[in-house]
């Protein structure tokens, strides 16, 4: 596990300022920020070459806040794999490996083991990362450390990678802290996500609640949210829409009306009535032809402005009384629906869908 | 009026790019030509000159001369000698001054540079106080029974003291081009800092760090001024090259000085292999 | 706006000479309004300077007058002048091994003890170098010691001979050195003790010219390969305005300065023992010299 209390560093530009969080063993741990944030310094903090100036660094229960890297049980994956270039590629994996058929297991698990004895500088982008990788693992790490190891791999490598890597993980569930811009995958890997900005963690928890309940507009804008609204907020209690009949209390106690130029929605929330933002995620949003009678307690008429695909996604952008809302739906409902910019459509979102902050 | 959808930005044509006229470009390449080829003639002209006109004699009397036999020989063991006590003394301290910023840092970069900022008689009367037999430090080795100056041992000395400042800067630069995250990579594959530098940096550096000994030797071989203060016999070659100057003449000088000149080839092929290599 | 350019005066200076000689340059200097340059060096130095690299300069003081007309008449000079005597002496420190021991009875057992560092220059080079070899000879004579050249000779080895006196004065007063051979002029400005030696020995006393050319040295010779035979002489330092000075009128007039009785004097108290009346031989010199100066 990986436990950090109060910890402070610096290295070069980058500092580090109180960061506090825990992964717990064998979980996944995710970290996500802006570039700057310091996502590569926390990396290098923990394994011990950038050192913590105060606070507590626990790996594995034991408190290795001044203990020195080789002593930490880590392995570290950078996204420039730094492949030693005076060695082969076996000779690589083997660097820390405690014996050979532990550095030849997992190479073959890479499939990097027929690459045994090319020299480095003849290896693909790809292939090295892979190297690096099985080098990393070839010593058993306990906790493993990765600095968005796949961003600069094609998509096919990229999904061998990230198989062979989570399959290891779950024989061995060793402890993960990775860093990534993939909101996606971050979404799918992690147990924990910490998000990292200007050196302190300014949210930390399950993936899907900081996604879905970013503690700030900007966190919500940097994590993607496509719908982030400044407006005012007035709670109203029963002065409800129509709740239907049979809406749990709580629904009511909490409703919140919230404003936003001219368009107005209802949201769940304890908040002090007045200015404050609401966030909603594209896929919460569902479009269709006329309003249902579906517990969606927000529906609007509005206009396409764009339809952006996205693979299997596209992101329809609708202007609603003004306020452009994005929705994201499959390929196969922009056919069926037949959308199209300048066609009107129905945006609909439930009140707990909106996350106000 | 840009048409409606269009920006403005995108229906403005982009700037010409900016270039000087041909006949400016002409004259800046023909000057620049100029300059550098009086540059190279100046370096090479002495040189050559001096191996045509005793090169042939300096060469042949080689077997006959044992003066300058004896004289290359003890130059090339003082100058061997000298650059591997400094590269066993300055690797550390390069390595250092290359990965660790610490307060100090910029003073003790300084210090290191200072040799080659001191006249070189005056680099000599230096190390005679401190290592000479009038000295704490010069006196006790004398006691012991090493004589510094007017020994070997002062050559030694005085060619460490110059040239070292020239491996210094020239291995900080080859550990400055080793990304330190290779050192971090093995440290957390198990390497302590020694293992890592030993396993790690080390090969990747021992070219640069090769070719930084060579240019010190280089120089220790070519020093004179502070030589001479503290040791004149033995002569070492630069030594004995103004002392036949100054008793017989250019005639028997030019021979010695030439055959220094074919003599200082060797280092240079040594550095252009090396760097050849890595090219 | 033309800037007036100060007239120049370069010399060359025999080492030995190089202190005691700076007073009078700055006087010359201040009275002229001259910039006045001096090189200071063993006299073989300055030779090759002006045979090899045609440097000329504007006067030449040199500690063996003998060397004028040994290698530059009449090719670059007619006349030369012996303006000052000097004696051989054994010269050292306070810090010296057995100083407080030597006497002028026994420095020749002191310099022969196994435990101290004796220098010389080196006699290929310097004319202080040779003239202490001839010394070691005029020693033996007057000592009646047999072997006793070979041995002082013995114990003032290679290592320890430097180019020219001025050097080997540094390295006395460094305390590298215990006792060095060395010229009177050169112990007393650098405060040296020294022991003074017999006329008979020392190469200080022209009248006994004949006794010291008794004794001669064989040392590398103007070419390679060559010897030449060096006779004891009386040590006398000669000076000359090269026939092709760039500036002989204001070196004529430094030479008038250089006889002048202040300057005589002050050089006297320099421990430079000038002549009372230069001795000049060939043919050209100038008028000053060879009428005489007010000599006292």
């Amino acid at each position: 596990m990986i436990s950090l209390k109060g910890v402070n560093a610096r290295a070069g530009a980058f500092s580090l300022t109180d960061i506090t969080f825990d992964v717990p063993r064998g979980a996944y741990g995710v970290v996500i920020g802006p570039a700057g944030a310091g996502k590569t310094t926390l990396l290098e903090t923990i394994s011990g070459v950038v050192r913590a100036t105060s606070g507590r660094i626990e790996l594995g229960g034991d408190d290795l806040t001044h203990a020195p890297p080789e002593a930490r049980r880590i392995g570290i994956v950078y996204q420039h794999a730094y492949l030693f270039p005076h060695l082969t590629v076996g000779q690589n994996v083997a660097y820390g490996a405690a014996d050979g058929a532990m550095a030849s297991d997992v190479s073959a698990r890479f499939g990097v083991d027929v690459l045994g004895d090319r020299a480095v500088e003849s290896l693909s982008g790809g292939e090295r990362q892979l190297v690096a990788i099985a080098r990393a693992l070839a010593r058993r790490p306990e906790v493993l450390l990765l600095d968005e190891p796949f961003s600069a791999l094609d998509p096919r490598t990229r999904n061998v990678a990230r198989r062979v890597l989570r399959t290891i993980y779950f024989e061995r569930r060793f402890t993960v802290l990775q860093v990534t811009h993939d909101f996606a995958e971050a979404g799918l890997l992690g147990d924990v996500a910490i998000v990292l900005d200007r050196g302190r963690v300014v949210q930390r928890g399950d993936p899907e609640e900081v996604f879905r309940k970013p503690a700030s507009p900007y966190i919500a804008d940097f994590l993607g949210a496509e719908n982030v609204f400044a407006g005012v907020a007035r709670p109203i209690r029963a002065e409800g829409p129509d709740w239907v009949a049979g809406d749990a209390q709580e629904l009511i106690q909490h409703a919140v009306a919230f404003t936003t130029g001219a368009l107005a929605f209802y949201a769940l929330g304890d908040v002090v009535p007045g200015p404050t933002h609401a966030v909603i995620r594209a896929e919460e949003v569902s479009l269709s032809a006329e309003p249902s009678m579906s517990s969606l307690q927000n529906q609007f008429r509005g206009t396409i402005q764009e339809i952006v695909p996205a693979g299997a996604l596209a992101r329809v952008t609708v202007d609603a009384s003004g306020t452009p809302i994005v929705a994201a739906v499959t390929a196969r409902s922009v056919r069926e629906l037949k959308l199209q910019v300048g066609g009107e459509v129905v945006v609909g979102f439930k009140a707990t869908a909106v996350h106000l902050c | 009026m840009a048409a409606p959808g269009i920006s403005v930005l995108e229906s403005t044509p982009p700037p010409a790019p900016r270039r000087a006229s041909a006949v400016t470009r002409a004259i800046a390449t023909v000057a620049v030509a100029v300059v550098s080829s009086l540059f190279l003639l100046f370096i090479v002209a002495p040189v050559a000159g001096l191996v045509v006109a005793g090169g042939g004699r300096g060469l042949s009397s080689l077997s006959a001369d044992s003066e300058l036999r004896d004289s290359l020989l003890l130059t090339a063991v003082t100058a061997t000698i000298a650059t591997l006590i400094g590269v066993v003394g300055a690797t550390p301290i390069a390595y250092v001054l290359a990965r660790r910023s610490f307060r100090g840092r910029a003073v003790l970069s300084a210090v290191m540079d200072l040799p080659l900022v001191i006249p070189h008689p005056v680099a000599g009367i230096a190390l005679l106080l401190v290592l000479g037999r009038g000295s704490p430090v010069g006196g006790a080795l004398y006691a012991a029974g090493l004589r510094v100056a007017s020994s070997p041992v002062g050559i030694v000395c005085a060619m460490l003291f110059v040239s070292a400042p020239l491996y210094v800067s020239a291995a900080r630069e080859t550990f400055a081009r080793v990304d330190a995250r290779y050192e971090w990579v093995a440290r957390t594959l198990g390497d302590d800092a020694w293992r890592a530098f030993r396993r790690v940096t080390l090969p990747l550096s021992a070219r640069g760090l090769v070719a930084a000994g060579v240019v010190m030797w280089a120089r220790a071989v070519s020093e004179f001024g502070a030589i001479v203060i503290l040791t004149y016999n033995p002569k070492v070659a630069s030594v004995l090259s103004y002392d036949r100057f100054t008793s017989f003449g250019l005639s028997e000088a030019l021979p010695v000085a030439a055959v220094l000149v074919l003599f200082a080839l060797i280092p240079l092929a040594a550095l252009r292999a090396l760097r050849g290599g890595t090219a | 706006m033309i800037p007036v350019v100060a007239d120049t005066l370069l010399l060359f200076i025999a080492a030995s000479l190089a202190r005691p000689i700076q007073p009078v340059l700055d006087g010359f200097a201040a009275r002229t309004g001259a910039v006045v340059m001096r090189e200071s060096g063993a006299s073989l130095e300055h030779v090759r300077k002006i045979t090899e690299l045609h440097r000329v300069p504007d006067v030449l003081l040199l500690a063996d007058a003998d060397v004028i007309p040994r290698l530059l008449v009449p090719a670059y000079t007619r006349w030369y002048a012996d303006f000052a005597r000097n004696r051989m002496v054994v010269a050292y420190t306070s810090r010296s091994r057995h100083a407080s021991e030597i006497t002028a009875a026994n420095w020749m057992d002191i310099v022969r003890r196994s435990d101290v560092e004796v220098g010389r220059c080196d006699p290929n080079l310097a004319p202080v170098g040779y003239r202490t070899l001839l010394m070691f000879q005029l020693a033996q004579r007057y000592y009646r010691r047999g072997g006793l050249a070979a041995d002082l000779y013995g114990h003032a080895p290679a290592r320890n001979m430097r180019p020219n006196a001025a050097e080997l004065a540094a390295l006395l007063a460094a305390g590298e050195l215990d006792y060095i051979y060395d010229y009177q002029s050169v112990a007393e400005s650098n405060g040296f003790h020294f022991i003074p030696l017999p006329d008979a020995v020392n190469l200080g006393d022209p009248a006994r010219a004949a006794e010291y050319a008794a004794v001669s040295i064989t040392v590398r010779g103007g070419t390679r390969g060559t010897r030449a035979t060096v006779k004891g002489q009386p040590i006398l330092y000669g000076l000359t305005v090269p026939d092709s000075a760039p500036h002989r009128a204001l070196a004529e007039k430094f030479l008038q300065y250089l006889r002048s009785p202040g300057v005589v004097r002050a050089l006297r108290a320099a421990h430079v023992d000038m002549l009372d009346r230069p001795i000049v031989h060939g043919t050209g010199a100038p008028a000053e010299l060879r009428g005489g100066g007010a000599g006292n």
